[in-house]
Order: structure tokens, then sequence, then C-alpha cells
């Protein structure tokens, strides 16, 4: 990704600000410059150059040109991004009382909100974990705890860790009656 | 006989035929007695910037109104230029209107920070809503918007125009009841996560008049046919993700169904396409009249066979995939075209990596005789084409030129764009926005200040040398409203020799600029009804005053300085000493 190549001139350095200072009962004249070293020929473009291509890298420059709005900036960036996303990762969940399990691709989801999405939806349940509102007490016959089994074999309930420590340690998923 | 001895709802019927802001203000101006019959019969307003008035006064002033419409940050906020947190916050006048308006029926809102607060208080109060329009807004959830589902009984148009939703899961389309069957439009484009289908086939089902209809990207494109079978009566449809595997059934169903829908004049989507898919919407290219292909990465021959079908198309927004050759073919084809916006694939790529060039819109220039509103992304221009440009369409309303390297000369001469851009100022007489690009001295001002009297927003970048530039602007475009500038040289010199002309004007927008802080407080003391607001993420500006001012936002405002600033934002005006940081 390249970047705004002439920085702005706030983020030029002090000489040339002070340059800038005020003299506020000057009047304007063709030929005023900010920079004292111009030549007489404003038009010369060595000058505008030197004004300009102070390359001192301001960062919050850096997402506001070209003046594009955020999504169609994203779009460009997902573009880049998903060249290379094919990796999976499988794993096992049963639901109490179920003998046979579902297998369900966890790098396919963004986070814990989209994989309880996906499981709400596989098991036609409202599934219980540990960010929940108490919103979901109004349905407390059909709620199912969401735990996994983490790499040391114990079981926890899902949600308490960052997801991608989270993704790191978990081996399968269980969905148990609430208790 | 005197005008003012006619009854008073004679003239209130009279007054009713004049719809335009513009015109009733001057009605209101006449005398006191039509100043007081107008503003009870005043059903809708306009504020262009939400910080100019307060509610209370909107309300006291206007007791009637039933259609609201609001905008609250500037424009430069779309790229990320204005701090999270500045301001626009809607509750305010939702919390007012709640009261003074409760027949309220429209609310349509521009860069505002919405909460669902905001939403469950609407959906409450006012119990005729029909038409919410939340546009580039943000704040808010689908649990406000399952407050308006479930509430809001007359609801006709729900429209999230690229509005940043939180999408928590719910389902909150299921919260419109059975007996909604009212909508007229629907814009969820912009919802990041899958809505329940099966919610939003039974809504489309039961609104007959439903006539736009903009899905997000989540909608599958094997469930596009079920649902363009259920409403053929669709004007406007937005596809979700435009991706399937490839299998004739699938194929032949879209088809199918897209060619049941006879009243088709707009379609947009086309997330992810998969280009053997296309051919599908071809049945309704004959009567096309718009077409958004932003998201659509479909490269130049496929876009040619599509916009080759479509005689009728009048505003076309594009990718530069289309690519010159592409141009050439809408020149060729669209005769009817009167917008035409083409966007960067790559805007960050150092080397340009699709073959568009200043031709394709020399070209488009040429071939369509009414086009009068350009937004064109590029990396290269000169002089001769802008002239040329210029004298082919001197109807030009809107233009705005992005070339994408700041400063890039004229790539023949390597002279700046001066030329080119007097060029289209000096031949399109009603131009009423321009946004400039590539290398500009101050004598583009000048031709700007000269020539462009019917000018009313300007957008320049890293252009100009001295304060003359920006004088040229202020004291010669007559008509100039708003006025957004972003690392360019003009100091205080400039902006104090024009600080009466900044009342006349929505707003100035000035970022990476020179101006003072001592210039900012000398304005701000000067004009006491401009708000003259200084952004500064890293502290309190008079704490560094030989450093020019970050960013600069200077607005008119009947109500003194607001009281929701932020505490990077001050309001540099009036002897009180500035808040303490």
């Amino acid at each position: 990704m390249g970047k705004a190549r002439a920085a702005s001139c706030s983020s030029s350095s002090t000489e040339s600000s002070t340059q800038i200072r005020r003299n506020l009962s000057t009047d304007l004249r063709l030929g005023l410059s900010i920079s004292a070293s111009q030549q007489d020929d404003p038009f010369s473009l060595p000058s505008y150059l030197c004004i300009f291509n102070v390359s001192v890298g301001d960062d919050d420059q850096a997402s506001d040109w070209p003046p594009t709005k955020p999504l169609i900036m994203r779009r460009a960036l997902e573009e880049e991004e998903n060249e290379g996303s094919s990796a999976t990762f499988f794993v096992k969940v049963y639901m109490e009382g179920i003998p046979i399990g579902r297998k369900l691709d966890l790098l396919a989801h963004d986070g814990y909100h989209d994989l309880i999405r996906t499981l709400d939806y596989m098991f036609s349940t409202n599934i219980i974990w540990s960010e929940m509102d108490g919103s979901v007490s109004a349905y407390s016959e059909t709620c199912h705890v969401l735990t996994y089994e983490d790499k040391e074999g114990d079981w926890m309930m899902v949600g308490d860790v960052p997801w991608e420590m989270f993704l790191s340690t978990v081996r399968r998923l269980k969905i148990t009656r609430a208790m | 006989m005197s005008y003012s001895s006619l009854p008073e709802d004679v003239l209130e019927h009279v007054f009713s035929f004049v719809q335009s802001d513009k015109d009733r203000n001057v009605i209101s101006l006449v005398c006191k007695s039509w100043y007081e019959i107008e503003r009870w019969c005043r059903r809708r307003i306009f504020v262009g910037n939400c910080y100019a008035v307060s509610p209370r006064m909107a309300i006291r002033r206007f007791p009637e109104v039933r259609s609201v419409e609001l905008k609250g940050k500037p424009h430069f906020a779309d790229f990320n230029l204005v701090p999270e947190g500045w301001g626009g916050y809607v509750y305010p006048w939702i919390r007012a209107m709640a009261g003074g308006y409760p027949w309220l029926e429209e609310l349509k809102l521009k860069r505002m920070v919405v909460t669902d607060e905001s939403l469950e208080l609407i959906a409450k109060s006012l119990k005729n809503f029909k038409v919410l329009v939340l546009s580039s807004c943000e704040g808010f959830s689908t649990h406000g918007l399952a407050a308006i589902a479930a509430d809001c009984k007359n609801l006709k148009e729900l429209d999230l125009w690229e509005s940043d939703v939180e999408d928590p899961s719910g389902n909150w389309l299921s919260k419109f009841p059975d007996t909604c069957t009212s909508l007229v439009s629907l814009n969820i484009a912009c919802l990041g996560s899958e809505v329940s289908f099966s919610a939003l086939e039974r809504l489309v089902v039961r609104c007959p008049n439903l006539r736009t209809l903009r899905l997000n990207r989540a909608v599958p494109l094997e469930k596009l046919a079920h649902l363009l079978r259920q409403a053929p009566q669709l004007v406007e449809l937005g596809t979700g993700t435009y991706s399937a595997d490839l299998r004739p059934d699938i194929f032949s169903n879209l088809a199918g169904a897209f060619s049941g829908c006879k009243e088709l004049k707009s379609l947009s989507g086309f997330w992810d396409v998969v280009p053997a898919y296309l051919p599908a919407v071809y049945s309704v290219c004959s009567g096309l009249t718009t077409l958004n292909l932003s998201y659509a990465t479909i490269q130049s021959p496929d876009l040619i066979k599509l916009v080759s079908q479509c005689p009728k198309l009048q505003c076309l927004w594009v990718l530069d995939y289309i690519e010159d050759s592409g141009l050439e073919a809408l020149a060729a084809t669209c005769k009817d075209l009167r917008e035409l916006r083409v966007f960067p694939s790559e805007p960050f790529g150092d080397e340009p990596n699709v073959s568009l060039t200043e031709q394709g819109l020399v070209l488009v220039s040429e071939g369509c005789p009414k086009l009068e509103s350009v937004l064109y992304f590029c990396r290269r221009m000169s002089n001769d084409a802008l002239v040329t440009i210029a004298k082919n369409r001197p109807s030009m309303i809107r233009f705005r030129l992005c070339i994408i390297d700041p400063q890039t000369p004229d790539y023949l001469t390597l002279e700046p764009l001066d030329v080119g851009f007097g060029a289209i100022v000096q031949h399109c007489k009603d131009l009423r926005r321009l946004s400039l690009s590539g290398l500009l001295t101050d004598r583009v001002f000048e031709y700007i200040g000269t020539y462009a009297k019917k000018l009313e927003m300007l957008s320049v970048a890293f252009a100009g040398e001295s304060d003359l530039g920006l004088h040229h602007v202020l004291s010669g475009c007559d008509s100039l409203r708003k006025l957004e500038i972003m690392d360019c040289p003009f100091g205080d010199k400039a902006l104090l020799a024009n600080a009466a002309k900044l009342e006349t004007m929505r707003s100035l927008w000035m970022s990476s600029c020179s101006v003072s802080f001592e210039a900012c407080k000398l304005l701000g003391q000067k004009m006491p009804r401009l708000n003259v607001e200084v952004i500064d993420e890293s502290g309190p500006p008079d704490s560094r005053p030989e450093l020019p001012v970050k960013k600069l936002y200077i607005y008119r405002t009947v109500t003194g300085r607001r009281i929701d600033m932020p505490g990077f934002v001050w309001n540099v005006g009036e002897d009180s000493a500035l808040r303490l940081s």
C-alpha cells in the first residue's frame, strides 16, 4: 500500500512554519509565499516541490488521502487481504443428548458473536455463553450452555478469553442443558 | 386593494404551492403577517448544519412541520478527518421534536450520531412516523432498528444509506408486525451480518407497494430469485452477494426472476461478482436508468457487455476497472447519461493497475450531451483534456476530479493544471460544485474567483501557494456556501480580510494549513455569530501558539458555542478564557 507522498504543511519543520508567521497588517500581493527562499517567478516548479516535498511521515495523514469513503477503502483492502485466506480449523460440536455430532470451521467466523449465531442456527436453540445479557432468561426453557474442551482437557465456558486465544486452545465444543 | 387584506387561508393556500426553502424564506420577509402565516404552514425544514440553530428555536418558529432534514459532521468526516466523538448528536433534536412535533412524519439525517435511545424515542413518541433516512450515520445498533420496526405502524421508508450499524445478533426484521403492509422502501445494504431471510421474505410478500429493496451482502444469490418472484413490482433493487457455484439451474432461475421485473429501473449491490451470472440481468438492462457497480469487481469486457445494453442509463457509478475502453462504449451507447462516478479499485497503489486515463472522461464528455455531474478518480490529467471537457459540456453542474497522487502536474507539459480548471469554471457557468486536484498554483483560484459565480461548494487539497489563493475564492465566489481545504499554504491574512464572508457561508473547514491560533482567536472575537472551533487531539492549541492550528472548523450559528464539544475541540471565540484542559 502506498501512502500520501506530499506531507502536510503543518508536519513540515518549524522553520517553514515561522515563515508563515503572521504580520496582520501586510496587504496581499502577488508572489507572497510561505518560503523566503522562493524565486521571483512564483510558478517555478522547483519551489513548490521544495515547499511540499518535506517527507515527514505524519501518521494521521495516512488514511485521509485519496478521498475515498471507508466502505470503498475497506473493500479495496479486503481484496488484498483475502488473497491467502483458505485456512480452516474444524472442531467437533456435540449437543447433550444427541449422539451424532456436527463439525464447525472456527476460522470461518469473525469472533464469538458470529460463532454463537451459527450454533444457534445449527442447533435451533439459544446458546448461553459468558457474555449473555439478562434478556435471554425469558427463553430459559430452550437454553443451552456452550462449553469447550481446552488443551489441558478441562471444560470451560466459552467467551472468557480473547477470540484468538480461544482459537489456540480449543479442542472441541459441547452444548449442555442449562442448569 | 392591499395584499395583506386577503384572508389568511387564501394566502396560506397560495403559499402551499411554494415548496422551495429559498422562496419560502423570501415570502416570510415581505411583512409581519406574511411571516406569521408562512411559519404556521411550513411543513418541511432543512438544517444544513445541526449546530447552526437550536431545536427549540426551530420548533418555536415552525410549529407545524412534518418533515425534518438535518446534517451533522463536516463532509471531510467521510475521509477520517474528524475524530471520533466530535459531535453531531441527534438526540437533543429528537427529544425536542418528541414534544414539539408529535405528528412528524419524516426524518432525514446525514453524518449524525444516532443512538438506540434516539430511535426508541422516535418509535415511542411519533405516532405518524413514516420515513427514516440515516445517511452515513453511526452510533446505533439493530436494537434501535427493532424498536422502529415494532412501533412505527405506518412506516413507509427505512433507508440506512452507508451507515455504520452495530449488529448484535437479533432478529430485528421479524419485529415488523404482521399488520405492517405499508413499506415502500427498505435499504439495509450497509448491514454487516445476516438478517433472517424468512422474516425478510414475509415482509416483502405482505408489502405490495414495496418499490425499493436494497439487500445486504449476506443475502445469498440463490435466494435472490425467490425474493424477486415475490416482488416483481420492484423499481429499485440492490442485490446481495452476487456469487454462487456455477450451476445452470441457479442461473436460469435467476434470469427468469429478473425477466419478471418489468419495472426495474435501478440496480446496485453486486458484491463478489461472478461474471458468469451477469447475463441474468440482461433482460432488465433496456429499462435501467441507474446502475451502481461501486462494489463490483467486474473487468472491462464484462462491463462493456453490460453497459452496451443500457441505452436509457442516466447514472453510472463504477470502479475504474471500466477503463477507457469501457467509457468509450458508455459514451457510444448511453446518450442520456447525466451522472458518472468512477472510483479507484486500488487507491493506495503506487502504480496504475488499470488502463483508465483522462481519455475516458474526455470521450464521455464528447458522447454524452446531458452529462452534468462527474466524480472521477484517475492518475493523470492534462490541461488540454480539461479544456476539451469544459468546451464539450458547458452545462456541467458538479465536477469533482481526484488525481490520486497529490500535486500531479499536466502529464504532457509538466505544468500546473490551472488553465484546465480555469476552463472548467469559465465555460461551465452553472457549476455548483467543484473539487480540485493535481498541481495547482494561486492562478487557479484567481480563475475560480473570477468566473465561478454560481459555485456553492469547493473542495481543495495540496493546492495553491499563498493567501492570495484563498482570498480570490472568498472575495470572488458570490454563491459560496461550503469550503473545505486540506494541506494548503493558506494562512491568516485571507481569512481575516474576508471575515464577513464567512457569515454568508454555511461552513469552512481548514486542516493542515497555515492558520495561526492567534488569528483564530481574533476571528472568534470579531465575529460573534461564527463558531470558530479548533480541533486538536494532542492538547490545548494555545500551549503551542507558534504552530499552525491543525484542524479548523468555522460555521455560522445563531445559538452561540455548542455545549457538547469533546475535550479536543476548542471554541476560540469570546473574551472568556479557553476552557481549561
